[in-house]
């Protein structure tokens, strides 16, 4: 890679020289940027307020939860409503369904996407705008719209020498949400791969890498952020997904979402467990996105061509 | 580098292609045949009726209601997120001024990028609930709770003229931290270069936000744009747990896939059902047309 004149290092040595001068400060005002902090917190407390009513009540014993005058902060803290969750009927086997789903769904969708977006921006050939077309429109029109064929065709799977009843299966459920996710997963590592300088191919190539090599050895790494954004963006969906799943599929082979609506409509005001449900379904999206959202930012090829 | 491309090209579409033949295309045929009968969803498909199933629509009223629901959707939800997200990520990367070469977020920057998210995270069945209490029709409300015993409540989900922006208001909370990231990430791409030197020439941070960032965004703006298009043809989701008698009061909140799954897995009508998903198809076809037409626009490469 050539020198890279937007690396921390470089900006780091450029801050310094400016610093030795007296510190140069440019354009703006400082009632301007008050003015633009404020409005940050106003709209992060805004985004925030809800999750906090989550975990409040979450942490509450059932007498607090119902109590008229609404407690900011749980007096008694306590686990009960998370135990309760976790022995509730179905839980735990709703939540492995949705584990395995979501990690196939995700895993297959990002195989097929990535290679999808390689043919897509890297070569040009007949019927290409055609394909891009149909992904777009694809991702266009709601689910919803195909819930009817879908249903009718996953019942009856024919393959050949025998036909199959996908329907109330995780299989069924989990090629429908790797479909469901790939529209997205093609347009963004499509983007990114056109990111990626073709000089850089063709350098390979001069330096005796074959075809293969290049989208292996340099595109596919180049991809990376990409390919975490996008993973996280198909995980979010799949997760959370419950209408296709709650059509389908019987409350044993549904997953958390399905699980936590089924239980708001029978349970009624059992505000506590169901939040308590509510904060173990989001664990895993939290912990991936937490563990992910530092690189989602970072653009690797910024500088990797001069000029 | 035009020798033996097309091993390649085949062996790379040729899973997504057979996936989207079967599962989407196949699927969408069956939709069109299905709208032309009149069928309840079980036994075989016999009672051909033509365009009956569309001149149904025709005179349904709850079709109309829905249409415009979506449209009211699908102009403000894309228009209010992408302001709002593009201000927000704009704050976080360049909101805090430029000082000794580097230009900055408003404080705490990193800590918002992960507040904005938060929603994001929150299943749909969950945010549903939340927003059932924030919009509660008396004082046990959130919203309500904040005035004075005088206060008349807000009815919100329960009053037929302001259902629809209470939906709208929970989509926009919960869209707007995925773009505001989004944008982020974008953002996080363009050079520093470029905004010090407009920076040392004197530029705002209103100019910035309008010359630099706007232009050089363009591309994820419109990617954007589509993709809370679809968000507002889903608002299904939402509306079916949120608002009063799914879809109420008196229609108010219906929209095009409400009525969709109301017909095809309630109403034992799924001939109808698949007439309505092939309007739906139609009409999201339009807006795609639409959006990247009026989109289309030079990007500038950074």
């Amino acid at each position: 890679m050539a020198a890279d004149i937007t690396s921390p290092v470089a900006m780091r040595a450029r801050k310094k020289r400016r610093d030795d001068n007296g510190s140069l400060t440019v354009g703006r005002s400082r009632a301007g940027t008050i003015v633009a902090n404020t409005v940050g917190i106003v709209f992060g407390v805004l985004m925030l307020f809800p999750v906090y009513w989550v975990l409040n009540t979450a942490f509450k014993p059932a007498d607090e939860v119902l109590a008229l005058e609404p407690g900011f902060w749980p007096s008694n803290p306590t686990f009960d409503n998370f135990i309760s969750a976790f022995k509730a009927p179905l839980f735990l086997q709703d939540m492995l369904n949705g584990v395995v789903i979501t990690l196939f769904a995700v895993a297959g969708a990002l195989v097929v996407g990535f290679l999808g977006a390689l043919a897509i921006a890297r070569f040009s050939f007949y019927g290409r705008k055609a394909i891009i077309l149909v992904v777009l429109v694809v991702q266009l029109v709601p689910f919803l719209a195909l819930l009817i064929p879908l249903f009718l065709m996953l019942q009856n799977v024919n393959l050949g020498f025998t036909t199959l009843n996908l329907t109330d299966s995780l299989i069924g459920v989990s090629i429908t949400y790797l479909v469901l996710i790939l529209p997205y997963t093609v347009w963004t590592l499509r983007g990114f791969i056109s990111g990626i300088p073709r000089e850089l191919d063709e350098a390979a190539m001069i330096d005796g890498c074959t075809r293969a090599q290049v989208f292996w050895r340099i595109i596919l790494p180049l991809t990376g952020p990409g390919l975490v954004a996008t993973s996280v963006y198909g995980f979010i969906q799949a997760w959370n997904e419950f209408i296709i799943i709650n059509t389908l599929n019987s409350p044993d082979k549904q997953n958390l979402m399905a699980w936590l609506l089924q239980n708001q409509t029978t349970r009624g005001t059992a505000w506590g467990p169901l939040m308590a449900g509510a904060i173990i379904t989001s664990i895993p999206v939290v912990i991936f996105f937490l563990i992910i959202q530092r690189n989602i930012a970072t653009g690797l090829t910024a500088g990797a061509v001069k000029g | 580098m035009r020798h033996g491309k097309y091993p390649f090209i085949i062996g790379f579409l040729v899973v997504p292609v057979a996936l989207y033949a079967i599962f989407v295309v196949w699927a969408y045929i069956q939709a069109f045949y299905l709208s032309v009968y009149e069928w309840s969803g079980l036994g075989p498909v016999t009672n051909f009726v033509g365009l009956g199933n569309f001149q149904k629509m025709i005179h349904d009223t709850l079709f109309w209601q829905s249409i415009k629901h979506n449209a009211f959707l699908l102009i403000l939800l894309p228009l209010i997120t992408v302001i709002l997200a593009l201000v927000f990520a704009f704050l976080l990367n360049v909101g805090g001024g430029h000082k000794g070469g580097v230009t900055r977020g408003v404080w705490g920057s990193k800590v918002y990028r992960v507040i904005f998210f938060f929603p994001q995270l929150l299943a749909l069945a969950i945010v549903a609930v939340i927003f059932g209490r924030v919009f509660g029709p008396d004082k046990s409300g959130m919203i309500n709770g904040l005035f004075p015993e005088s206060w008349q409540p807000w009815l919100f989900l329960a009053d037929e003229r302001y259902a629809m922006a209470c939906i709208l208001v929970v989509l926009v909370w919960q869209a707007v931290g995925f773009y505001v990231v989004l944008f982020s990430a974008g953002m996080g791409n363009i050079p520093q270069e470029v905004y010090e030197a407009a920076a040392i020439d004197g530029a705002t941070r209103v100019t910035l936000f309008f010359r630099i960032t706007i232009p050089l965004l363009w591309n994820t703006v419109q990617v954007a744009f589509v993709y809370l298009g679809i968000a507002a043809f889903d608002a299904f989701a939402l509306v079916n747990i949120m608002t009063v008698d799914r879809g109420g009061p008196d229609g108010a909140t219906s929209v095009l896939s409400l009525m969709i799954y109301r017909n095809a897995f309630e109403f034992s009508q799924a001939g109808y059902a698949s007439a309505l998903g092939v309007v739906l198809f139609f009409v999201t076809l339009s807006f795609a047309w639409v959006t990247l037409s009026a989109t289309r626009r030079e990007s500038v490469e950074a």
